[in-house]
């Protein structure tokens, strides 16, 4: 007894689907990015906007150049660029690792460059042969503690946490973090899986459900008593000291004792991506931020290290001269990515 | 007759096809992801990752089931059975949790429950400077906030039905000399199972597929550990194989919730209907349901509310405010009627024909309708951008793919409404119009149109609400520049910020409420 399914059902339905044809097409003459105009740029960011953002507006100022950003996570503003192809929009890529851009260098997504101003500012290791990206600031992996609730020499190294007296006193970041893969990638490089992955269950134990997206709240968490210790990219402790000067926080660079490993660094970076249609405006923004005044605002702003030799920490931070890095070459992060993040998984850290 | 009938039905029949294979594509493409996998990826997963998402994945969804089910049906038993003074204001109130996203209640309540936060403070005053209370980044706190803020998808539903039910049913068993709490749970309660099971399903699928609260809980389920594999990895096999889980497990949902309403279709009779008699309630008992409707809107809304107010109202978040948050407002706007708008074209003659022409076919593609809200945000967005790189690249980079993917996403919220608005008309009606001569298109327009009104408006308004929340397909499909209100307040949550977000937050609120008046208004409800 189906009469109903009839003409003037049909007859809507068809208008209905036509009706949002034109719609669809209407919104899409819309919205489809419409070519960006010569001085404008747009920018995938996989650092937090907060900041970035600050030091983009600068160049704008200064150039008169328009910036698009859009942020995310790095690994899935490479995996869009990877999906993107030759149609993405971006001109340039930042990121907070440099691991994440020697992948997209690999994967041909990155344009190299041949610029003396880059070559004169940034050292040789803070960068690729070819500079197809970029070193621009540098962080350290470090311990923050809480100086209520811990002795500054009763943790030495980034392997102390993993020991069963800190139980339920750690927070950690999440394993998807980039800074986490490059942390471990370079622990495993210099004391091999076995000891990385016993490391790896210890901090898995002793932070339990303490694991968290950002340092910003583990950092949080430190100041407020929740946990003793966290491992977080420096800045984000000397960031929160400059808002909260009387939180109870401090700083340990660990792994300097004795044949120690050194501190574990990483750098963030931008790349020029291959198919940009704005390449003498992309080289003017690579040129103004590895620049000694765009250097100063990733030193000022967000107290992390800069890369140009002529240009100053801020005066809160450890002197740069007196502690050590890891050995582990930056490039070699790309490769030791998959391995890592599969011991990651293995190990079962969240 | 015959031959011209299949002639007008098979071109919609096509239409209805086309609609599924649409649907089902981002579904195959997880698929075949998922099985032609490594399998030492699969086996890597089964021993690290998949028996505690699955465990806490249908935990989750357990318990905020029986808690939005009580809330629910006792809260729009109330308001349609009870008369008490300000009656009708708590009928609208009870509807205005949907307008809060659950991100932004995970992110008031890990506040306030958080560590050295102001529930805390209040606890030690009671026992003492070193007492703790349960952390919200758990089970119970992921339940909590999943809970309140479900509830209204059950309440609306169940309330729809004690509306539109026929008091008769009632009437006969009272008469017959059936009490009042046997009548309730022998014919009411029968009668409501539809719509409740509707709701529960709706719940279900809901917290399934969301992301937003518990990542900010971090309470691990299926989708969030998705969503961390598909930005913490250069490759999406381990995601797509979590995927393919949860589709699973919601198939298994629904699939149930199908059976359950199969065994309960029930035809109204007749389009006019006494308004059912309110029980009066002494003074006590008055108090007493002001106290339950008052606890429960405060604790999903009112609290949250005048936080996000208050947070608004700081220096910090006015800051903010400038000519980039008009741009936010306008893209959540636009984006979310323009998915709503689809959705209800869509999903109209999927479910017309599931409805009257129930074959295994039909009722095969309206289910295929349902896979995408299961399908996880961001591999729906993921297997949406795949699909338009290779069909269609010119619409690459536009809002057009992040409407699509909305579209398939929270096709199903619109289609639990739309579906039952169909069924609820007996076939009847329109083959007696037919009957006196009146003609197929004025037999649309003046029968079956202003009896199914109700169920499209609803519709609309649920997709609409939900994509003005949607979180994770927005953030992997954004094209440069359509940041929405939801981005920002996730940007600045995610960092507890609270001040920050809150601006966009109590913004994304405001903007759902107009959206929410159109529900609880009188005019549809009259139709």
């Amino acid at each position: 007894m189906s009469f109903v399914c009839s003409l003037p059902i049909l007859r809507r339905t068809i208008l209905s689907t036509f009706l949002s044809l034109v719609a669809a097409g209407l919104v899409t003459a819309f919205f489809v990015p419409s070519a960006p105009a010569a001085d404008q740029l747009t920018i995938y960011s996989g650092r937090g906007e907060r900041l970035i953002k600050p030091v983009l507006d600068a160049f704008t100022a200064s150039t008169g150049i328009q910036i698009e950003l859009l942020s995310s996570g790095t690994t899935e503003l490479v995996n869009r660029l990877k999906a993107e192809g030759d149609r993405t929009p971006a001109d340039l890529l930042i990121t907070n690792d440099a691991g994440s851009l020697e992948l997209a260098r690999t994967a041909g997504l990155l344009r190299p460059l041949n610029m003396r101003e880059v070559e004169r500012a940034i050292p040789a290791q803070f960068r690729a042969p070819d500079n197809a990206w970029v070193g621009l600031s540098g962080r350290f992996w470090i311990v923050v503690y809480n100086h209520t609730m811990v002795k500054p020499d009763q943790v030495k190294s980034l392997l102390d946490l993993a020991d069963p007296k800190w139980k339920d006193k750690i927070a950690i970041p999440n394993s998807g973090s980039e800074y986490l893969q490059a942390g471990v990638s370079v622990i495993r490089a210099t004391y091999g899986d076995e000891k990385t992955r016993q490391f790896l269950q210890g901090l898995k134990t002793n932070a339990d459900s303490q694991v968290y997206q950002k340092s910003s709240q583990i950092v949080d968490a430190v100041a407020k008593g929740q946990v003793a210790l966290g491992i977080v990219n420096h800045y984000y402790v000397y960031r929160y000291l400059a808002t909260q000067p009387d939180a109870p926080i401090a700083v340990v660079m660990p792994d300097q004792q004795e044949g120690g490993m050194g501190a574990i660094m990483n750098v963030s970076g931008v790349g020029v991506v291959k198919s940009t249609k704005h390449l003498d405006s992309a080289k003017l923004l690579v040129e103004f931020l590895v620049a000694q005044a765009g250097q100063k605002l990733f030193a000022d702003l967000d107290k992390e290290y800069p890369l140009h030799p002529d240009v100053k920490a801020d005066p809160a931070l450890m002197e740069r001269k007196s502690f050590r890095a890891a050995l582990v070459p930056l490039s070699k992060l790309a490769e030791l990515r998959e391995p890592t993040i599969n011991m990651i998984e293995q190990v079962g850290l969240r | 007759m015959s031959t011209i009938r299949q002639q007008l039905a098979s071109p919609l029949q096509l239409l209805v096809l086309a609609t599924a294979g649409i649907i089902l594509l981002p579904l195959g493409y997880v698929t075949a992801q998922a099985l032609s996998a490594d399998p030492v990826v699969w086996s890597r997963l089964w021993a690290t990752r998949i028996p505690e998402l699955l465990f806490n994945t249908i935990s989750l969804a357990a318990s905020v089931a029986v808690i939005t089910l009580v809330l629910g049906v006792s809260t729009a038993w109330l308001v349609t059975r009870v008369d008490f003074p300000g009656r009708r204001l708590w009928e609208g109130a009870l509807v205005l949790p949907l307008a809060m996203p659950t991100y932004v209640l995970a992110y008031v309540y890990s506040y306030l429950l958080g560590f050295g936060g102001p529930v805390e403070h209040l606890w030690q005053l009671v026992a003492g400077p070193q007492a703790r209370i349960f952390s919200p980044h758990s089970y119970g706190g992921a339940t909590l906030v999943m809970a309140l803020d479900t509830f209204p998808f059950v309440y609306l539903l169940s309330r729809s039905a004690l509306l539109s039910m026929n008091v008769s049913f009632e009437e006969v068993a009272r008469a017959s000399g059936v009490s009042r709490l046997s009548t309730l749970w022998r014919v009411t309660l029968p009668l409501m199972r539809p719509s409740i099971a509707a709701g529960v399903a709706l719940v279900i699928l809901y917290v399934v597929s969301d992301f937003g609260a518990v990542s900010l809980l971090r309470y691990q389920t299926l989708t969030y550990a998705v969503f961390q594999q598909m930005t913490g990895r250069s490759d999406n096999t381990a995601a797509s194989i979590l995927s393919l889980l949860l589709v699973g497990l919601a198939l298994i949902f629904l699939i149930t919730e199908r059976w359950f309403r199969q065994r309960s279709r029930f035809y109204q009779t007749t389009g006019h209907y006494r308004a059912p008699q309110r029980h009066q309630y002494g003074w006590l008992g008055t108090v007493a349901v002001t106290g339950y409707l008052g606890l429960i809107v405060g604790a999903a809304f009112a609290l949250p509310a005048s936080l996000l107010i208050q947070w608004s109202l700081s220096p910090e978040a006015q800051a903010t405010l400038d000519s980039r948050f008009f741009g936010f407002v306008w893209n959540s706007g636009i984006l979310a009627a323009s998915a709503a708008t689809g959705g209800v074209l869509i999903g109209l003659p999927l479910a017309y024909l599931a409805s009257r022409r129930p074959t295994m076919l039909n009722l095969g593609c309206l289910q295929a309708a349902y896979a995408g809200y299961v399908l996880p945000g961001p591999v729906a967005a993921l297997a949406v951008l795949v699909l338009f790189t290779k069909l269609a690249p010119v619409f690459y980079g536009s809002v057009l793919i992040l409407i699509v993917a909305y579209v398939i996403h929270f096709l199903p919220a619109g289609l639990q409404s739309l579906e039952p608005a169909l069924q609820h008309i007996s076939p009847n009606l329109e083959e007696v119009a037919r009957t006196l001569g009146l003609g197929m298109r004025d037999t649309w327009r003046r029968v079956t149109l202003p009896l199914v009104r109700n169920g499209f408006v609803v519709a609309w308004v649920l997709m609409f609400l939900q994509t003005m929340k949607e979180l994770p397909a927005t953030l992997l499909l954004r094209p440069v520049g359509f940041d929405t209100l939801a981005i920002r307040v996730w940007m600045e949550a995610s960092e507890e910020y609270y001040q920050l977000a809150a601006p966009s937050a109590l913004l994304i609120v405001l903007l759902s409420l107009p959206a929410l008046a159109l529900l609880v208004s009188k005019d549809w409800r009259a139709a």
